[in-house]
């Protein structure tokens, strides 16, 4: 399936301009008004006076996703509201939690009787994705999932399935998660927070570091090549190993699983290596940020510099920004050695 | 290529295996009652699953619990046994709470002194529901949890039916699962939806749902698959149709649009036309819009003669497991050849043109159609057939 | 007869802030709202789910429990007849 359009909400604001500026620019200093660093998304960004009316009730998550979802459609040219053929594909990991702990702060302050529906109706995870299809006043099929390991690669996968047995023409096919209090204390908990703020995908460590972060992604892919094209998505799949040369690795090390000694498999294939976490955060669905940045470079044709500390194992890693022939580019994630998934894209 | 349904499993209110579940909806049992699962001044009924099998019950993950019992009918249904590592197996399961961390002890503590015991959060970490079974049965294909409200358990099943045909898989395990929690029951009771007394879905004198916990399993192979391993299949899932309402976040759009669409692609998706269909397990929640829409769209496409029913009478709306449940206990009535009275009605309201079934009624026919209506105008249908 | 005036016209004031506020109205101002535009389908735009918002508002801000929705309709009618019935039930305090 095409690549026809990108959406993202991020730490740097919004679209894929702001994106690829951000690729550019490689790290920034992660905000610190939380209890950990974190690549948070401002409020400024998640205001849009085009659609203040359509999201005034709509919470963080939603705005996240609606704003992604609507980048994207504007990216690929397509006229949404014309077809039915239009598939909705949301995956997020943890769903809208800050308004889920806010309803219960309802519970605990006014008692089981004098709740909010208004926050009760947010919480629920399809929230962003209704959202989304009655702004783009879409009718096709419109499904929110979630997953902790592979949430995004398993978002594609439907899309390609929708798309295969003609039941769409277009999935918009996204990610979105956010970060709320409670979360960055399971974080600080749970994580080795790098405290510098600096993520370092290419430690390949069993002790990885993370920054969180938050945002969305939304993807369009299209059966037929559109008026926007970045490439191809051709394959996703769980194997036991990876076969293949790419012209680029993309890895999601970002401190997210326990152990990142999995992508030290990758260095023998001798293909250049990169992966961007650093300058979005680290998420369950950071694949989809990933996956963005290697439609980005295929269009491009520019591979763009990767951030890091330190190179312990010799990779050969995309230092530098500069135009590439880029054919073929696999996503990787690695959650344990014998659990990992490819995503191919070709140009 | 077709996709053959060899295994189903359910535990609800009205039972925790078939046979129970199948008994109380012929004896037109109803289980509902106060809440015991936790304190609420809440005055609303709903169907709790009294006792849950020994080997399944897992403290602090009850969603996973109901639907690992409801999994394990299915897979000696199915005359399968884990690990299913053997083959190419996609795990695709809905629910609501399951997919929230929302204790409320964990949080109570948190906001107090800025610290908690994260124990609530790691159940949470290990209970996402496909996950967890795909990883228990060694699948190896796609897993998806999905968290459509409460269109998921068909939206789920709607989801394996699409990657068995694109060959993604061989089997796929398919369904729906929820839990009675309090953030959910205060949630629909702000909405204003919830009924102080037993549900009456359609009736015109109804005043809302009653929640419900349970799940409902469905293991789906891909028919040259089924036939090498088993030999001549007798229920097959031939259908699915899902459109989105794109109107509003709670009320569904009032012209039934969206529902008639998804009806109208999952009999186009099975190959079959409205008159081939014997009866409609409806979604039928008991509240006002619902019933109102849902009558009309189902009068409207299949005319005012359709046998259909709602069975949320017997196991209240068990959300994200609604239609694991309702695919079931569809399966089953086409296996059988009768379908339960529609629990709780007495008076027809004159704004919804046709009447449930109002007694046990024998069907004849191959083909029935199981809908559902979700929050955020998710509407969905699939169809299921006998051989 | 004065004072019943003055303190519709507070509850008024009070219900407004608390519209806009409560239903996230972002885009318009409590004195945007007229005392009797209809609050509902055309005139401010609110909906089902904006009519069970506003009960819990009156239940934590005037403690008034609105159980009958049919009743609910004709109350939710505009700020005016809200302030009203606010007036005539309210718990005194």
């Amino acid at each position: 399936m095409y690549i026809s359009g990108i959406g993202i909400v991020f730490t740097r604001g919004r679209g894929i301009d702001s994106f690829e500026k951000a690729l550019k620019e490689g790290w920034i200093e992660p905000s610190r008004t939380g209890s950990i660093p974190a690549y948070r998304v401002g409020q400024e960004t998640l205001t849009d006076a085009s659609l203040t009316k359509k999201m005034r009730r709509a919470d963080r998550f939603s705005r996240m996703a609606v704003l992604s979802a609507v980048d994207a459609c504007r990216d690929s040219g397509i006229n949404v509201n014309e077809r039915a053929e239009l598939g909705i594909v949301l995956a997020t990991a943890f769903g809208p939690h800050a308004t889920t702990f806010s309803f219960i702060d309802d519970i605990l302050d006014y008692g089981d009787t004098n709740v909010s529906p208004t926050k009760f109706s947010n919480s629920v995870h399809n929230a962003a994705a209704s959202y989304v299809s009655a702004i783009l006043e879409n009718r096709g099929p419109t499904v929110t999932i979630t997953q902790f390991k592979f949430a995004f690669q398993n978002a594609l996968i439907l899309a390609g399935s929708w798309i295969a047995e003609g039941r769409c023409d277009h999935v918009l096919c996204g990610c979105a998660d956010e970060l709320g209090t409670v979360m960055e204390y399971a974080c600080k908990m749970k994580l080795n927070i790098a405290k510098e703020g600096k993520i370092n995908p290419f430690a390949f460590s069993d002790t990885p570091v993370s920054v969180p972060g938050e945002g969305s992604v939304f993807i369009m892919l299209s059966k037929e090549k559109g008026l926007n094209n970045y490439g191809k998505a051709t394959e996703t799949s769980f194997p036991r190993n990876i076969t293949g040369n790419p012209d680029l690795f993309v890895i999601d090390a970002d401190g997210m699983s326990a152990n990142e000694t999995g992508y030290r498999d990758i260095i023998d294939y001798g293909s250049l290596i990169a992966g961007y976490s650093p300058v979005f955060g680290s998420m369950l669905t950071g694949s989809a940020f990933n996956f963005a940045a290697a439609a980005l470079m295929l269009k491009n044709q520019i591979a763009y510099n990767c951030v890091f500390q330190d190179n312990p194992f010799g990779a050969k890693l995309c230092d530098e920004t500069s135009a590439k022939n880029l054919n073929e580019i696999y996503c990787i994630k690695i959650c344990r050695p014998e659990i990992k998934t490819i995503i191919k894209l070709q140009k | 290529m077709k996709a053959v349904i060899s295994g189903i499993g359910i535990i609800s209110a009205a039972g925790f295996n078939l046979e129970q579940n199948l008994e109380a909806l012929k004896n037109g049992k109803r289980n509902g009652g106060p809440v015991s699962a936790f304190s609420t001044i809440l005055p609303y009924p709903v169907f709790e699953v009294n006792s849950l099998p020994e080997k399944c019950a897992e403290e602090g993950m009850r969603t996973r619990s109901l639907a690992f019992t409801a999994l394990n009918e299915a897979l000696d249904d199915a005359g399968l046994q884990a690990p299913l590592s053997g083959f190419r197996t996609g795990v695709c399961i809905g629910t609501t709470v399951a997919s929230q961390l929302n204790d409320i002890s964990f949080y109570t503590a948190f906001r107090k002194s800025g610290n908690a015991d994260l124990k609530p959060v790691n159940l949470f970490l290990k209970g996402n529901l496909a996950e967890s079974v795909a990883c228990s049965l060694n699948a190896s294909g796609p897993s998806v949890t999905v968290v459509n409200a409460c269109s998921s358990g068909t939206d789920a099943i709607g989801i394996a039916l699409s990657w068995l045909k694109t060959g993604l898989c061989d089997i796929a395990i398919a369904g729906g699962a929820d839990e009675i929690n309090r953030v959910p029951l205060c949630g629909f009771g702000s909405l204003g939806i919830l009924s102080n007394s037993l549900c009456a879905p359609f009736d015109k004198n109804r005043s809302g749902l009653n929640l419900g916990e349970g799940a409902g399993i469905l293991i789906i192979e891909r028919e040259d698959f089924y036939i090498k391993r088993c030999g001549k299949p007798s229920l097959y899932l031939s259908g699915y149709g899902s459109f989105a309402d794109a109107y509003h976040l709670t009320a569904p759009r009032p012209d039934g649009t969206g529902l008639e669409s998804a009806i109208r692609k999952a009999l186009s998706d099975a190959g079959v036309l409205q008159a081939d269909i014997c009866f409609v397990n409806a979604h039928g929640t008991g509240t006002l819009d619902n019933d109102k829409v849902e009558g009309s769209v189902l009068s409207r496409v299949f005319g005012n003669k359709i046998k259909f029913l709602s069975t949320k009478g017997y196991t209240g709306h068990t959300l994200g497991g609604a239609g694991g449940i309702e695919a079931v206990y569809t399966a089953a009535a086409l296996k059988e050849g009768w379908i339960p009275s529609n629990a709780g009605f007495e008076c027809k309201d004159d704004n919804i043109p046709i009447t449930p079934v109002t007694e046990n009624t024998d069907i004849k026919g191959s083909f029935a159609l199981s809908t559902s209506l979700a929050f955020g105008g998710n509407n969905s249908a699939i169809v299921i057939e006998r051989a | 007869m004065e004072s019943k005036e003055k303190n519709l016209a507070e509850i008024r004031k009070l219900l407004k802030e608390l519209l806009v506020e409560n239903l996230s109205l972002e885009d318009i101002r409590p004195e945007d709202i007229k005392d009797d535009e209809v609050l509902f389908g055309d005139g401010l735009g609110l909906d089902s789910l904006d009519a069970v918002e506003i009960v819990v508002l009156l239940q934590r801000n005037f403690g008034l429990e609105v159980k009958d929705m049919k009743q609910g309709r004709e109350i939710f009618y505009s700020v005016d007849t809200l302030a009203r019935y606010i007036y005539v039930n309210k718990k005194t305090t």
